[in-house]
């Protein structure tokens, strides 16, 4: 069984937000509800100035925080890699939102928490999600990890990729691309 | 989910079946109501082209339970080979936009009324026909940025004996459309997928979003081009930058001569290409020698050492480097010497012998669209000239007679030259300089009939409105806008049923020409039209309406044959210039005015776009606006050194000042913008109290912009802005 991630490749970022209401269409979801964002950092002053955008979302860590928090097991780990809320478990606690460390779970408005599924329901299609569909640069990459001949596996260990926060040791399944 | 893709036949009926299931005035609006509902429904599937921007990309409407769902890229458009943009996504949902325009309206005092077509169109006609009478045919006009039907809307102008059609172009691009046309004929491409190194000279194709551009040089930097961007702001494209530059604003022209000086003294040009493609060399090499690099560090604030670094790169690329052909900003219509900057970089392209090359700069193939005639004949061209001066000696002579000189309309309203017109999808009152100005000449047309989706500024002060029907509920004319190394066709056709009263754009123009008594123009329907117009490409509307583009034509030939010049060769010596007392090989220029170096309030106020946002047309987006305030997008750059100096913190409020305008705005204090100016990002100060959502929300540069006009084509020059910023 294929067992999802992803690489970001945020030296390609331009910031430009397609990817978040790309995903917004395709969940349903309302303006201010988005399932990535991205973080804008400034480097150095004028001239030597230069500046990037790392896109984050939820990183489907393998030692997830959010599902040992959870008391009604709403947050889940699946065998494919992916973390996904049932919503019909989930009572609006918010544990998991303060314990997840990348800051990418929302609150629905019917009272539930919600957050990117890697479009699990539509991958299963054979298809790509959408914030990698869209992107104009191809910052994101998707596939099976544990095919070490999948093209994502050969790409992360040819450049040595590393995850964001990984000293957290929640083994996120998204891996970053840095200048 | 199922991509289903049917007949337009097919799609209707499943559309109208949808619509039948689920009641249109209440289900359709609500959001989540649908989302719950729709759930696993059937999806269709509608190529067509988004209307996000003037790039109208090809996309496929996605439909599910007769409501629109999503768009996704369509890959065989050259455009936007199968991307799309935040703007694309975000604009769909105005179809569903509370704030739309629901039928036609009548100004009635200070209000307005609800009026069907049949007695709005009666009452425009009557009230034309009287001005046309009393003033002639010079006397109206219609102004729009272009749509796939600007045809039709030129078409009934001339069919009224106007010559008054205008676009948006003299606030946008002229001046480099222009520079390019006396230097190599016309207005050429980048072929930046085959470039080993680009430059970039003031255009941020990924901020005022270009995507196959984007994605063309996203591929050309994996195959190891190099990038090079040359802007005072760190733009959204300097990030993908090997190297970012930051000018002096305003002074790009020296920057440019500084590097065709390297050319030519250090002999890295194509002296075969020089020698049997172009004209005026010799006048060149004299006058280039007062531009030596160092002259141009000093003018530039560009190291002369990477001048000469950046020249010796890009000669040892060619004819696989090119200088990106520029689009507003720097050289569209920012400055006085922006006509020659164009020149310049036309002429800086040439020495690298890319002209028509792979990996240089390329003339696009491009479909041309049959005529209508035998079956249709065209209304004769009016015989007098347009009263804003383009192409007439002494005026503007350089400008063009195509897109006029929009922005002078408030003027000749003003001076009783022009008594009624035509706004479509356009919205001069908010994106014209000097707003005051402009509200007074509008307001005093006799008659002002704006055909638009919603009550925009303009619309705002109509005597009618026209309610256009959303792009997703239209079928329009078929578009050429696709064209590269191969051309292409599109169609924009209609995903979803009309939700109010509204028509479509073409329609309205049609209905317009019969009761204004020129109907034997407009004997035809979109459909049958376009029928006509593709006549003799070689496709059928059948096939089009299937795939929503086609490649049509040739493929594109490398070389450079005779050139559309007086001298069919590239003309770096202009005759036409030395005719008309313009400097005949570019020289240096100084801009119109310059903020005081030794006051640390006054700063030069540039704009730009950001990727979420097109002019003004898409604040008042729910899902566009909800970023730009997560991410406090609305404010003004400042660079952060000077910011303190004025005892700024990140985040203050602060007042600026300009010859013309006032207003408040918080800064965004950073390192990445020269610190001789500020940065607006475009879009915002919104005024009509009708869109709600973007109403008093951030400022825009015509604020503060007085009405210019640039004695080559006519452009704004909307860079020439000194400012006074202080802390509020």
């Amino acid at each position: 069984m294929a067992r999802y991630g992803m690489v970001i490749d945020e030296t390609k970022c331009v910031g430009c937000h397609a990817c978040r209401v790309a995903c917004q269409n395709l969940n349903g979801l309302a303006e201010k509800e988005a399932y990535n964002h991205l973080e804008e950092r400034e480097y150095g002053a004028f001239p030597n100035f230069s500046r990037e955008f790392l896109p984050v979302q939820c990183q489907h860590c393998d030692n997830p925080p959010c599902v040992k928090v959870c008391p009604t097991r709403a947050s889940v780990k699946l065998k494919n890699g992916v973390v996904l809320v049932e919503k019909s478990k989930c009572i609006g606690c918010k544990y998991c939102i303060a314990a997840c460390p990348y800051n990418v779970r929302i609150i629905k408005k019917a009272g539930y928490i919600e957050k990117c599924r890697f479009c699990i329901d539509f991958i299963e299609k054979g298809e790509k999600p959408a914030c990698m569909t869209t992107c104009m640069t191809g910052v994101r990459m998707f596939g099976d990890l544990d095919d070490p001949n999948s093209e994502i596996s050969q790409y992360i260990i040819k450049h040595r990729l590393k995850q964001f926060k990984a000293e957290l040791n929640t083994k996120p399944r998204i891996y970053y691309k840095k200048a | 989910m199922e991509n289903i893709k049917i007949t337009r036949r097919g799609f209707l009926k499943t559309a109208v079946a949808g619509a039948g299931a689920f009641s249109l005035t209440s289900g359709l609006l609500d959001f989540q109501k649908w989302v719950h509902a729709s759930a696993g429904a059937a999806v269709t599937s509608v190529p067509t082209i988004c209307n996000g921007c003037g790039n109208r990309c090809g996309i496929f409407a996605h439909v599910k339970n007769g409501r629109l769902w999503k768009i996704e890229g369509n890959p065989d458009a050259n455009g936007n080979l199968g991307v799309i943009c935040p703007k694309g996504h975000g604009y769909l949902h105005d179809l569903y936009n509370p704030n739309r325009l629901k039928g036609p309206l009548k100004r009635v005092g200070d209000k307005f009324e609800p009026i069907s077509w049949e007695e709005a169109y009666k009452e425009i006609a009557q009230k034309m026909n009287l001005i046309l009478l009393a003033n002639g045919p010079q006397s109206i006009f219609w102004v729009n940025y272009p749509q796939t039907n600007h045809a039709y809307a030129l078409r009934l102008m001339h069919a009224l004996g106007s010559p008054h059609y205008f676009t948006h172009g003299s606030t946008c691009f002229t001046a480099r459309n222009a520079g390019w046309a006396t230097t190599v004929g016309e207005l050429p491409s980048n072929d930046l997928s085959h470039s080993r190194y680009i430059l970039i000279v003031g255009r941020n194709p990924a901020g005022g979003i270009d995507l196959g551009q984007v994605k063309r040089i996203a591929e050309a930097k994996e195959k190891g081009a190099k990038l090079v961007v040359v802007d005072p702001r760190h733009s959204e494209t300097a990030i993908l930058a090997d190297e970012w530059l930051p000018i002096k604003p305003g002074t790009d022209l020296a920057f440019l001569l500084g590097m065709i000086n390297v050319f030519v003294k250090e002999g890295l040009y194509d002296g075969r290409f020089v020698r049997e493609k172009t004209v005026g060399f010799e006048q060149l090499e004299e006058e280039i020698v007062n531009y030596p690099p160092e002259w141009a560090e000093k003018v530039c604030e560009i190291p002369a050492r990477t001048i000469v670094q950046i020249a010796r790169e890009m000669a040892k690329a060619k004819p696989k480097a090119l200088i990106h052909r520029g689009y507003h900003g720097a050289f569209g219509s920012q400055y006085l010497n922006s006509f020659q900057t164009a020149r310049a970089l036309a002429i800086a392209n040439s020495l690298l012998g890319n002209i028509n090359r792979e990996g240089g700069i390329y003339f696009p193939q491009s479909a041309q669209l049959g005529e209508l005639q035998p079956d249709h004949p065209a209304p004769d061209l009016p015989e007098m000239g347009k009263a804003d001066g383009t192409g007439v000696p002494g005026r503007y002579p350089l400008g063009s007679y195509g897109d006029g000189i929009a922005h002078a309309i408030p003027e000749l309203a003003l001076r009783g030259e022009l008594k009624a017109g035509f706004v479509y999808h356009n919205n001069p009152l908010r994106t014209n300089p000097n707003p005051k100005r402009v509200i007074a000449g509008y307001k005093k047309l006799d008659l002002l009939v704006v055909i638009d989706t919603v009550l925009s500024e303009t619309a705002s002060i109509a005597h009618y409105v026209l309610p256009e029907s959303f792009y997703l509920e239209r079928t329009e004319a078929i578009d050429t806008k696709h064209s590269g190394k191969r051309a292409q066709v599109s169609l924009q056709q209609q995903a979803v049923k009309p939700l109010f009263d509204t028509r479509p754009g073409t329609q309205i123009i049609i209905e317009l020409a019969k009761h204004l008594g020129v109907g034997k123009y407009f004997n035809f329907d979109i459909e049958e039209a376009n029928r006509l117009r593709l006549r003799s490409l070689g496709v059928t509307l059948e096939n089009l309406k299937k795939k929503g583009v086609l490649f049509v034509g040739e493929k594109w030939k490398e070389g450079c044959g005779k050139l559309n010049t007086p001298s069919g060769k590239v003309e770096i010596h202009s005759s036409t210039l030395e005719k008309l007392d313009f400097p005949s090989i570019p020289r240096w220029e100084e801009p119109l005015v310059s903020p005081d170096p030794k006051d640390p309030q006054s700063f030069r106020l540039l704009h730009g776009k950001q990727a979420i946002h097109t002019h003004a047309m898409t604040a008042n987006q729910p899902y566009l606006m909800a970023i730009s305030q997560r991410y406090d997008m609305i404010r003004l750059w400042m660079n952060r050194e000077r910011g303190v100096r004025l005892g700024l913190k990140d985040g203050d409020w602060v007042q600026i000042k300009s010859m013309v305008g006032e207003g408040k705005i918080r800064v965004r204090l950073t390192g990445g913008i020269h610190p001789s100016c500020v940065w607006l990002p475009s879009g915002y100060g919104i005024f009509s109290k009708h869109l709600k959502t973007a109403f008093d929300m951030g400022l825009s540069y015509n604020d503060f912009l007085p009405t210019y006009f640039d004695p080559t084509v006519g452009h704004a020059m909307s860079s020439e802005i000194v400012v006074q910023v202080t802390k509020a």
